[in-house]
């Protein structure tokens, strides 16, 4: 792999790069970044997984 | 009433529940060291957003006409941030009012900017100038200000009319020194002294960028950029960001206004949403207190499903178990 052209400081680059187009939803007046949805569903999730998990030390 | 007072004494003594120890620093601990790993982790492996900083010097060099002709408007005072208002200036009939308040003009006028004067005459004044552009500054200076603005409206329609905005392009005259200020301003931008001029504020770490950006969201190139990133003020989202990153999609509410009518063509726009969300904020302060609203948490069941363990057990005529699910 050539080093030649590498953009400066690319040994620190991270593993995914976000940066480049975006990728947007589109529905009506929705207009939303996949990140921010991706990011909403794992708030969902987490909620979820808040009212599901067996309360810590629930079971004595 | 009667069936009130039945169903309030049908509600048990929260003192007479069984009680077990809690560590509530434990749990805070817990909790501060996996978010501290979490965002250590999210970080080394998604990094930030990267973009090269747009300033008064790379506007200037990409799009010189673009340029030109705002700094035309903010020597002639019509441009966004000239006629915006209050934080920045008294602009009749500009501000925005919720009903009879005037909101904005209430705030007053902090940052009090004069485009001429701030984005044109004083960095042009405070810099070595070459005699021709001396000798400009003095005939604007001298001339009253309806001729000034005849200048500015007359150079700023020549350059609407000029092939591609071009000022070499330009036909015409009755500019007065517009083309020769507004020329040398182009020059010391695109140097990138301007930048420095709009920023000083006499201190030795200069952060205050609010005359650069203000400079330059009068322009259409920053504009251009930020549609070209789905960042025009159309995205749901307080402060969304470039690329592939998430901004803060949570404040999606505050957001989502400016998308339907009549929000979206008034321009009251900003105090009619901040008054409707300071609105629904107290509703939900208040949620309590709200008949029908507080029952919500009545007919929904959710706390049925968190303390489904308790509800097993207590819902059976014996063998009642009150530990929590």
């Amino acid at each position: 792999m050539a080093v030649t052209g590498m953009p400066r400081g690319h040994a620190l680059a991270a593993p995914v790069d976000l940066n480049g187009t975006g990728h947007y939803v589109h529905w009506g007046v929705i207009q939303l970044s996949v990140a921010n949805l991706v990011v909403i569903g794992v708030m969902v999730v987490v909620f979820v997984l808040a009212l599901l998990l067996p309360f810590p030390g629930g079971r004595r | 009433m009667t069936r009130r007072r039945r169903e309030r004494a049908a509600v048990p003594d929260p003192a007479a529940f069984p009680t077990r120890s809690y560590d509530l620093v434990k749990e805070f601990t817990i909790a501060l060291v996996v978010v501290a790993l979490l965002t250590a982790a999210l970080a080394a492996v998604f990094s930030s957003p990267d973009d090269r900083p747009v300033t008064l010097a790379s506007w200037s060099r990409a799009d010189g006409a673009d340029f030109t002709a705002t700094a035309a408007a903010e020597l002639g005072g019509t441009s966004g941030t000239a006629e915006y208002g209050p934080p920045y200036n008294h602009t009749p009939g500009a501000a925005q009012k919720l009903g009879p308040l005037g909101l904005q003009s209430a705030a007053g006028v902090r940052i009090p900017i004069d485009t001429a004067e701030d984005f044109v005459l004083r960095p042009l004044a405070d810099a070595p100038q070459p005699p021709v552009v001396r000798v400009a500054l003095a005939a604007w200076a001298a001339a009253p200000a309806a001729r000034q603005q005849a200048w500015t409206k007359a150079y700023s329609d020549a350059l609407a009319k000029a092939p591609g905005g071009d000022p070499a392009k330009v036909t015409g005259g009755g500019f007065g020194p517009v083309p020769v200020l507004v020329a040398r301003l182009l020059d010391m931008a695109r140097s990138g002294a301007l930048d420095g001029q709009l920023q000083a504020e006499g201190k030795f770490y200069e952060t205050d960028y609010t005359r650069p950006l203000l400079f330059l969201s009068d322009g259409s190139y920053l504009e251009t950029l930020a549609r070209a990133q789905h960042l025009g003020g159309d995205q749901w989202g307080m402060m969304n960001e470039t690329g592939d990153y998430p901004g803060q999609a949570w404040l999606w509410l505050y957001t989502f206004w400016y998308q339907i009518e009549p929000f979206k063509s008034s321009g009251n726009a900003d105090a009619l949403i901040w008054g409707l969300m300071a609105l629904l904020s107290l509703g939900l302060m208040l949620l309590p207190f709200i008949p029908g609203l507080r029952s919500i948490p009545r007919w929904t069941r959710v706390h049925r499903l968190i303390w489904r363990s308790y509800h097993r057990t207590a819902d059976q005529p014996e063998g009642r178990d009150n530990s929590p699910g």
